[in-house]
């Protein structure tokens, strides 16, 4: 646990320090330092470019990593099965598909909505969209407190095709700047990093792992069937809530705020399973950290790649997602 | 200990329980018995508040739907018929799943002396690092009765443990291990309500025996009043004989 928290340090400074803007010879980190001193001496650009681009972004991917680390270790952990994740249950479409109406039908009913609720639609659009999403695999795919796995999957893949043509069709609507806004979400991006959103993000992160977090005995139990770990004292049905509830947050808000970034709720638990087998009590914390990790990892390599242009980070994540999602269908075959 | 009067449970029309009575004092160990599909397991999942009833379950004088879950997992605890086979943990997490109820994030030092005491008693404590999944089914069914049984070791007076078919594939000497740990659990003032398939075990470990048959109570009792040649054939519909045990003098019932 401490020694991945500081490996995220490291590569947090690495990071820093990566990109195309020259700073005169110093160090990036250097006027971090100086920013946060408040040293009148730095230069404006100098300074935009480390706390508005840079550290922002850093903090940005720090939080939706470990956001969809999380969330889908959680959705492993309520479906029993390393192969639940926001993608392949069609989390992700759902939320993608709603923010997509709000992009591009949103003008049309805005003014009739309260104030709050105009500044965040996307967002909010998002979540209920994963949230519808989340609760229809769930009902189709689950009797009896067992899953198919099958089901489950098949049903995403159904979302993720009403999602995709819908979302199709929006495209053929929509004008040129909403078009733009649309293919952000397709392709996941952290370059629209502030500090507000950050604060969103902060906020949402903090409730849902003051409630997430603390569930890995659950988790473990679950393994045992529901009845099983109602006997261990385990409150089943508020336990299922609580997760369909706060996965569907934590996938929207990611989406409202990145676009999709697939597969990162399947990379980083499949590794920590290699290392710690499908213990919960570990892997559920360990997955807030490494999925940080991964996707800081990821996003510095996506902007210095092909610097001074960038790649689009969720090129990179299914890159390294598909082959993993492979290997675990074909270590699985016996058993789906 | 645990009063239950005239349970029904229908399933699409179908009487699976038809108004049982259960009833066990401190200290008694009740076997159920009876053919397949009499509604034993049935039973069992009533008792345990697996599945709702319309009728009241009175677990220590209180409606044991009324009782808070994690307060009724210190005074209950059941070993269900179908364990599921894909648990990719170790055994000692397995069995230290028992003790959840006690602990938040890390256990403490009674529930690793209450882990490692079960795993000895239930002989699992040379698997404990072994993968649960690749063990045989005989091995699972001891690594979960020792932690059903783990669950209950706290100074609670009075506790109940619920096994359905703990026996399943088990050897002769891991049968007979078993039920002693039962009947010691039992004789410190405890209950147990345990579904069984052997008879002759059943005589020579419960105080009480339940045979059903149909969803119903075909006779209730001790074991010698349970166990008549006319009762068991008439349940079971093959014939049997009765003797007596030649070192217990207990009925022992021999088919065919």
């Amino acid at each position: 646990m401490t020694i991945s928290a500081i490996l995220l340090v490291i590569i947090a400074v690495w990071s820093l320090n990566t990109g195309v803007y020259d700073f005169d010879g110093k160090s990036a980190f250097e006027v971090l330092g100086k920013v946060i001193e408040g040293d009148s001496g730095i230069s404006l650009s100098d300074k935009y470019v480390v706390w508005e681009v840079r550290a922002s972004r850093i903090i940005m991917a720090i939080l939706i990593g470990s956001m969809l680390a999380v969330s889908g270790t959680s959705l492993q952990g309520l479906f029993k099965n390393p192969l639940a994740t926001g993608e392949a249950i069609g989390l992700t479409s759902g939320a993608t598909l709603l923010a997509a109406i709000a992009i591009v039908l949103g003008g049309h009913f805005k003014q009739y909505l309260p104030e709050m609720v105009q500044f965040s639609l996307t967002g909010i659009s998002a979540f209920l969209g994963a949230l519808g999403a989340m609760l229809l695999v769930y009902r189709i795919s689950t009797s009896a407190g067992k899953t198919n796995v099958v089901m489950m999957l098949l049903s995403g893949v159904a979302i993720t095709s009403i999602g995709f043509s819908i979302t199709g069709f929006l495209i053929y609507l929509s004008k040129d700047e909403q078009l733009r806004d649309l293919s952000f979400w397709n392709m996941g991006s952290l370059a629209g990093a502030t500090w507000t959103k950050n604060a969103v993000l902060a906020m949402v992160i903090l409730i849902s792992y003051l409630i997430l977090l603390p569930q890995g005995k659950a988790l473990n139990a679950m393994l045992l069937g529901e009845k099983d770990a109602q006997h261990l004292g385990i409150n089943v049905e508020k336990l299922k809530k609580q997760i369909v509830i706060i996965t569907s947050l934590m996938v929207g808000t990611c989406v409202a705020f990145s676009g999709t970034i697939g597969f990162v709720g399947l990379i980083v638990p499949y590794i920590l399973r290699l290392l710690f087998k499908s213990n919960y009590t570990f892997i559920l914390p360990l997955s807030a950290i490494l999925g940080s990790i991964l996707l800081l990892i990821a996003d510095t390599i996506s902007r210095s790649i092909v610097a001074p242009s960038e790649l689009p980070i969720g090129i990179l994540t299914s890159l390294i997602g598909g082959p993993i999602f492979i290997a675990i269908l074909i270590k699985f075959k016996k058993s789906l | 200990m645990i009063k239950a009067h005239q349970i029904s449970y229908k399933h699409k029309e179908f009487h699976i329980l038809d108004s049982v009575d259960v009833h066990l004092g401190y200290g008694e160990f009740l076997a159920i018995v009876g053919p397949n599909g009499a509604g034993k397991s049935s039973l069992l999942s009533v008792l345990a508040n697996e599945v709702k009833s319309k009728q009241q379950i009175l677990f220590k004088d209180k409606n044991i739907s009324d009782w808070p879950i994690i307060e009724l997992s210190k005074h209950k605890s059941k070993f269900s018929q179908h364990n599921s086979n894909d648990i990719p943990l170790e055994v000692k997490d397995v069995v230290m799943m028992g003790r959840y109820p006690y602990f938040d994030a890390q256990p403490k030092r009674e529930d690793h002396e209450a882990m490692n005491h079960m795993m000895y008693e239930t002989d699992v404590y040379h698997l404990k690092d072994r993968e649960y999944n690749t063990l045989s089914g005989g091995e699972k069914q001891r690594v979960h009765l020792s932690r059903v049984m783990a669950q209950l070791q706290n100074d609670i007076a009075h506790k109940l443990v619920f096994l359905d078919e703990p026996l399943n594939n088990l050897d002769i000497k891991h049968q007979y291990k078993a039920l002693e740990i039962i009947k010691n659990f039992t004789r410190k003032a405890n209950s147990a309500i345990v579904v069984l398939h052997d008879l002759n075990l059943a005589v020579q470990f419960a105080d009480k025996i339940l045979l059903m048959k149909s969803g119903k109570v075909s006779a209730y009792g001790t074991p010698t009043e349970v166990f008549t040649a006319e009762n068991i054939s008439t349940a079971y519909n093959f014939p049997c004989t009765i003797c007596d045990h030649p070192i217990t003098n207990n009925p022992m019932i021999i088919f065919g």
